[in-house]
């Protein structure tokens, strides 16, 4: 090392710090922890609110989906009556027809 | 016994705010902007406790981040050396006063660094404020060997030549 390397070398002994520098960066730090724990505690809000909202429209679609499969349901039975209705119509038609015969040739 | 260090933020902040402020100063040659880019690299370090494992390797850490973000400042700003120095110099009553030829010498050679190229300038910063090694300052900036060797070189050079003709002008104003 030279005379002028031995110069440069004195000239660029460390600065002090300006005052306050640390107490600086540890408030923008615990500014910073504040403000991701506040961040963690939107998320979860939003993740519960999330949750909440997804189960009301999970049970709105159940119970809508009940209300169409009862009715479903109820019509199918309807169906049922009426064809069984239907048949016995039939048979009793077939019945007096019998019956009107009979009568004729008794006559 | 590994990792048995545990570090403390606060005191890290306590040992190494000049270094990290003195480089950043010097990178950026604006007060100012050294005090963000110190604050900056604090800041990430905290982010990144976690994986640091001794205290050498925090200063190496810390360096290395300091480089990056004041050139980073820098390259943002566009900031030219000299004229800012020289205005720092006169605004926040840096050092040159009650000096003799000497002192004198060694601020302008302090202003006059920040006219040389930033990749000159880094080297020579590490070189002679931190006083690693072209191996360690390699390191630091992640460039090769050789690249850090030129580097030094030519600033050296380069910082020599402006100091002899600062020097004339000086001894001519008397």
């Amino acid at each position: 090392m030279d005379g002028f390397e031995k110069e440069l070398s004195e000239s660029l002994t460390r600065r002090p710090a300006p005052p306050g520098l640390k107490g600086r960066i540890l408030a923008e730090r615990a500014r910073r922890a504040a403000a991701k724990q506040n961040d963690r505690h939107v998320m979860w809000m939003r993740l519960a609110a999330s949750v909440a909202i997804a189960a009301v429209l999970a049970g709105a679609a159940g119970w809508q989906w009940q209300r169409v499969e009862e009715r479903r349901r109820g019509e199918e039975a309807r169906q049922q009556v009426m064809t069984a209705l239907g048949i016995t119509a039939k048979a009793l038609d077939k019945v007096q027809k019998r019956l009107q015969a009979n009568d004729g040739k008794e006559e | 016994m590994a990792n048995a260090w545990q570090p403390d933020f606060e005191q890290l902040v306590e040992e190494h705010q000049s270094m990290v402020f003195s480089l950043a100063l010097r990178m950026t040659g604006d007060r100012g902007l050294a005090e963000e880019v110190a604050q900056d690299a604090f800041l990430e370090l905290d982010k990144n406790l976690r994986n640091i494992e001794s205290p050498e390797h925090a200063l190496f850490w810390l360096r290395c981040v300091t480089m990056s973000r004041a050139t980073d400042a820098l390259r943002r700003r566009r900031v030219r050396g000299m004229d800012l120095w020289v205005e720092i110099e006169e605004r926040h009553g840096l050092p040159t006063e009650n000096a003799g030829a000497g002192s004198r010498l060694g601020s302008k050679l302090e202003a006059l660094l920040t006219t040389l190229p930033e990749a000159q300038r880094a080297a020579i910063l590490l070189r002679y404020q931190e006083e690693l090694t072209p191996e360690e300052i390699a390191k630091a900036l992640d460039a090769p060997l050789a690249t850090v060797k030129s580097h030094l070189q030519r600033g050296l050079k380069l910082l020599r030549a402006k100091a002899e003709s600062h020097l004339k002008e000086f001894v001519r104003g008397g």
